[in-house]
């Protein structure tokens, strides 16, 4: 009886590896297949209510004119976020994971045909939000971001550790509201280096516009190389 | 770790319990600075009066060399 339930738990841990084998490689075709366009593809990643939403609103605001943008919103079951995008008018494709806590590979593929790959510079799929599965499950991005807001508390990086260090970039957002919550930035701050030596973090308030100038650098300098990368072939 | 798809930090990961000799205070923190900073260490904590060091790491991503690295660096000596 044990032994037939150990031997139970050692097929799971096997097909899991064969999942996460799968997924990498599909996320290493979609890879390849934006890095040939010049695709700067972004996985955005946080939990519900950090603020992925609102950043991406914030984007478009600023970049849809410069730049060429797609999104894909991940959500479980509703378009709520993806009619959010649709009202300024950039590209957006919708997928639920039906109860799924994560987007994973295949899901991109399925739907990259809808995308207009020639004439577009920034692709951000915004992830489920989730601090812990999404991190385990690249999509075919050139960089993960992680979007951390101040009521989520400021031991976050050190409970989930794998996102913050698989993250290019993390964005602190709602800094506005540090003076009514107990966080310590410089703790947090700390941490994140410390699980992630040197670590490109990024202060914005989405509500009053800090740092988001910054957050578009960043992007614009990604897009740039990614374009340049193509170019070389 | 995410009991709906069986995904999660803790799959993949090792964990490793070190006995470490000659920690001072201040070396023990640097240790745990050094850790964490390699790639695939998610988790480390080190009592540094007794020496005792635990790390929890996905081999595929980090070489046990490298963590043992890290102790031989600082002339430390460490057993498993
Ligand atoms: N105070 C404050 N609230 C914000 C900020 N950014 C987002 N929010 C609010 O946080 C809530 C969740 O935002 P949303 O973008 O939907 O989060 P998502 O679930 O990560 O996509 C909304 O009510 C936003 O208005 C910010 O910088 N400051
Ligand atoms: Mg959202
Ligand atoms: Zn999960």
């Amino acid at each position: 009886m044990l032994a037939g339930r150990q031997g139970g738990i050692k097929m799971e841990v096997r097909v899991m590896k064969n999942v996460l084998g799968e997924n990498d490689r599909v996320a290493a075709e979609n890879q390849a297949m934006f890095a040939a366009k010049g695709v700067y593809v972004l996985n955005l990643m946080g939990s519900p209510g950090s603020g992925k939403t609102t950043l991406l609103e914030k984007t478009m605001q600023k970049l849809k004119d410069e730049l060429r943008m797609a999104v894909i919103e991940g959500d479980l079951f509703t378009t709520k976020d993806a009619e959010r995008i649709d009202r300024y008018g950039v590209p957006v494709i919708q997928i639920n994971t039906a109860g799924g806590c994560h987007l994973d590979a295949p899901m991109v593929q399925k739907v990259a045909p809808q995308l207009d790959l020639d004439h577009l510079d920034l692709l951000v799929v915004e992830n489920v939000g989730n601090l812990v599965c999404p991190a385990e499950f690249a999509v075919g991005e050139a960089d993960k971001g992680v979007v951390l807001s101040i009521t989520e508390g400021d031991d976050k990086p050190m409970k989930y550790p794998l996102i913050f260090k698989e993250s290019a970039v993390i964005v602190l957002n709602k800094i506005d509201i540090l003076p009514y919550c107990n966080f310590d930035r410089t703790a947090a701050r700390e941490d994140i280096t410390t699980l992630h030596p040197g670590a490109n973090i990024i202060e914005v308030s989405c509500t009053q516009g800090d740092g988001l100038d910054a957050w578009c650098d960043w992007l614009r300098q990604r897009v740039a190389e990614t374009k340049a990368q193509a170019q070389k072939g | 770790m995410c009991k709906e798809c069986g995904c999660g930090e803790t799959n993949g990961n090792t964990r490793l319990q070190f006995t470490v000799h000659g920690y001072t205070e201040d070396s023990a923190k640097e240790v745990e600075k050094a850790l964490f900073g390699l790639p695939g260490v998610l988790f480390v904590h080190i009592h540094a009066h007794d020496g005792s060091t635990t790390v929890d790491y996905q081999p595929g991503k980090t070489k046990l060399r490298d963590i043992m690295g890290v102790f031989d660096e600082r002339g430390l000596e460490a057993d498993l």
